[in-house]
């Protein structure tokens, strides 16, 4: 299992350095230009009150709690970050092991004398260290300049609100990589999970605007995304429901790699009805 | 299954979807043999040998490889095996050392490295180039090291001279040869009836999923199928030959010349041939491709579902 974890983290080497640097400029934008926020904080008051709230609830508040840094900071970096590190979830989840079974490489890896337990939870931890990793370099970026801001968040405090990120990307990730288990295509299940995500993410949003919708919200992992409020206190029960649940998706992922076929030209896969199939068919038979 | 027996499956049955794949494989390979695989595109040959290392899951049917269920205790199987795809696929971002040394360490750093340089030499392939600039035949040749540089008891290769130029075709059965000499057993599909009938000591011909015939490549050659060429001085009713059981016409030319399949005793056919006015009669043993050809010739159904 250790040397598909290290094969699986220097596959990961890239994405690690793209996504985490992206997050970490967010954080060494967002972080000097607070100052300019509060400067400009009658205009920028303003100017958010004049947003429609349908919008601002996407950003997770009101005008008014925009100015506290938890606030400031929920709005323009954390409101967001489960969707981008989301993206990169559900692409590394959905191709964990459907990619190289797409290539055909994974007929030959599977064939050596590594098991499938262990070469599944080999390369499922090489994707959690590296959602880690992406979320310290975020981190990183986010607390660098801390000390030049008149942000009034410890380093500490500033870790509080990547771990219910890092909750999201392993529930995305593990429902990508369930999906890829069950769906023939590497990219149909990515389109699957990143349809849920972004579903979940706009109902859980609106859900605070229409009580309608928060049935069903309470269904989608958006929902219990705490963001920048975590900074005040992790709200734990979120946190470990949702790493509970990533967990059950990947058990259930796990279950149907040991019972499957590794498939190589399309074995096993199924096809989406044609109606010009059934056509052509008809046709035949006549 | 005895100790001598490395590799047996009994009514292995595979089907996806409506496609039944096996329909009951009955097959048997002994401690040090090079067993040939034969069959045409789509008749089993891969089914079956994934089957066998638990790649893919059968639907019935008992498979056991070095005394192991394959199902019950993989690794242990592919351990002791080296396996080359049919349809070989590699990291095209990584140099063939760098994909060799990755396979080794998935076998725990089970390969002796010496050996790999020999074996890259041997086949002429640069190990420092990337998989992407290699062509097709190269590599195969790295497919053909990453089953052989760990020197398994057990070598699992599906159509390995594929790809390959003639001379390295020859060389990879040099290797096939060298590594029974050493103790290891064979078990290779192929297609080129050629290459089988250099190396193979048995052959199993698969069709439409089932084993048609398994035997020593020898004995099939030898068994009773002649081809026979026969010009006559003046021209005959052919049909009296024709009509002969196990008398096959093949072509005619003129109504002088005709070529003939007899399979089984030739008593009959040469006296029939006696009563006829014969200038010329040649006969001459068919290859394995012939052989193999006339399976699936003389009725029988060539459409296989896979």
């Amino acid at each position: 299992m250790l040397t598909t974890l290290r094969y699986a983290l220097a596959q990961f080497r890239g994405q690690i350095l793209g996504w985490g640097l992206g997050v970490a400029a967010l954080g060494l934008i967002l972080v000097p230009f607070y100052d300019v926020f509060m400067e400009q904080q009658a205009d920028f008051m303003q100017m958010l009150e004049s947003y429609p709230p349908e919008f601002l609830a996407f950003f997770g508040g009101d005008a008014a709690s925009m100015a506290t840094p938890s606030g400031y900071l929920g709005m323009y970096g954390f409101s967001m970050l489960p969707v981008i590190v989301g993206i990169f979830a559900v692409i590394a989840g959905s191709g964990l092991l459907a990619s190289d079974e797409e290539s055909g490489r994974l007929d030959l890896i599977v064939a050596h004398p590594v098991s499938r337990a262990a070469l599944f939870w080999g390369r499922l931890a090489g994707f959690m260290v590296s959602a880690v990793a992406i979320l310290i370099l975020g981190w990183l970026g986010f607390s660098v300049l801390l000390g030049g801001s008149s942000l009034d968040v410890s380093w500490g405090e500033m870790a509080l609100p990547f771990l219910p990120v890092l909750a999201q990307a392993l529930c995305y990730g593990a429902l990508a990589l369930l999906f890829s288990m069950f769906l023939p295509a590497r990219r149909l299940a990515a389109t699957a999970a990143g349809l849920v995500m972004v579903a979940s993410y706009f109902l859980s949003s609106m859900a605070t605007l229409n009580e309608n919708l928060a049935t069903v919200a309470r269904f989608l992992p958006y929902h219990y995304f705490q963001g920048s409020d975590a900074m005040n206190g992790l709200n734990f029960a979120w946190f470990l429901g949702l790493v509970a649940a990533s967990t059950v998706l990947a058990l259930l992922a796990w279950w149907r790699f040991q019972r499957r076929d590794i498939r190589v030209g399309g074995e096993g896969g199924w096809r989406l009805p044609s109606l010009t199939r059934g056509l052509r068919r008809r046709a035949e038979a006549q | 299954m005895s100790d001598n027996m490395v590799l047996m499956t009994q009514g292995l049955s595979k089907s996806y979807g409506k496609v039944r794949a096996l329909r009951g494989v009955d097959l048997e390979v002994y401690r040090g043999e090079i067993f040939g695989f034969l069959g045409p595109n789509g008749a089993g040959k891969t089914t079956t040998i994934r089957c066998l290392l638990d790649l893919i899951r059968p639907d019935g049917g008992d498979v056991r490889v070095l005394g192991i269920d394959p199902q019950a205790d993989p690794v242990a199987v592919q351990g002791r095996t080296g396996y080359l795809p049919g349809e070989l696929a590699l990291n095209d971002n990584l140099t063939a050392e760098r994909q060799l040394r990755f396979f080794a360490d998935m076998r725990g750093g089970k390969a002796d490295w010496t050996f790999v340089r020999q074996l890259a030499e041997r086949l002429d392939l640069d190990l420092k180039r990337p998989i992407k600039n290699l062509s097709k035949g190269n590599k195969q040749k790295v497919g053909v090291i990453q089953a052989l540089m760990h020197q398994p008891e057990l070598l699992m290769l599906d159509e390995p001279n594929s790809g390959l130029d003639p001379l390295m075709q020859q060389e990879v059965l040099g290797l096939l040869r060298e590594a029974k000499s050493d103790g290891a057993t064979v078990f290779f599909s192929s297609h080129i009836m050629s290459e089988v009938e250099a190396v193979a000591e048995r052959v199993a011909i698969i069709r439409r999923g089932k084993i048609a015939e398994v035997a020593e490549t020898a004995s099939l050659v030898d068994r009773g199928l002649r081809r026979a060429t026969v010009r006559f001085k003046e021209p005959v009713d052919s049909g009296l030959l024709a009509r002969l059981p196990g008398v096959q016409v093949l072509s005619r030319d003129d109504g002088l010349s005709v070529v003939l399949q007899v399979e089984g005793e030739m008593d009959e056919f040469i006296k029939v041939l006696g009563s006829l006015p014969v200038s010329y009669l040649d006969t001459a043993r068919p290859s394995l491709e012939e052989v193999f050809l006339a399976y699936y010739e003389a009725g029988h159904d060539h459409k296989e579902e896979i």
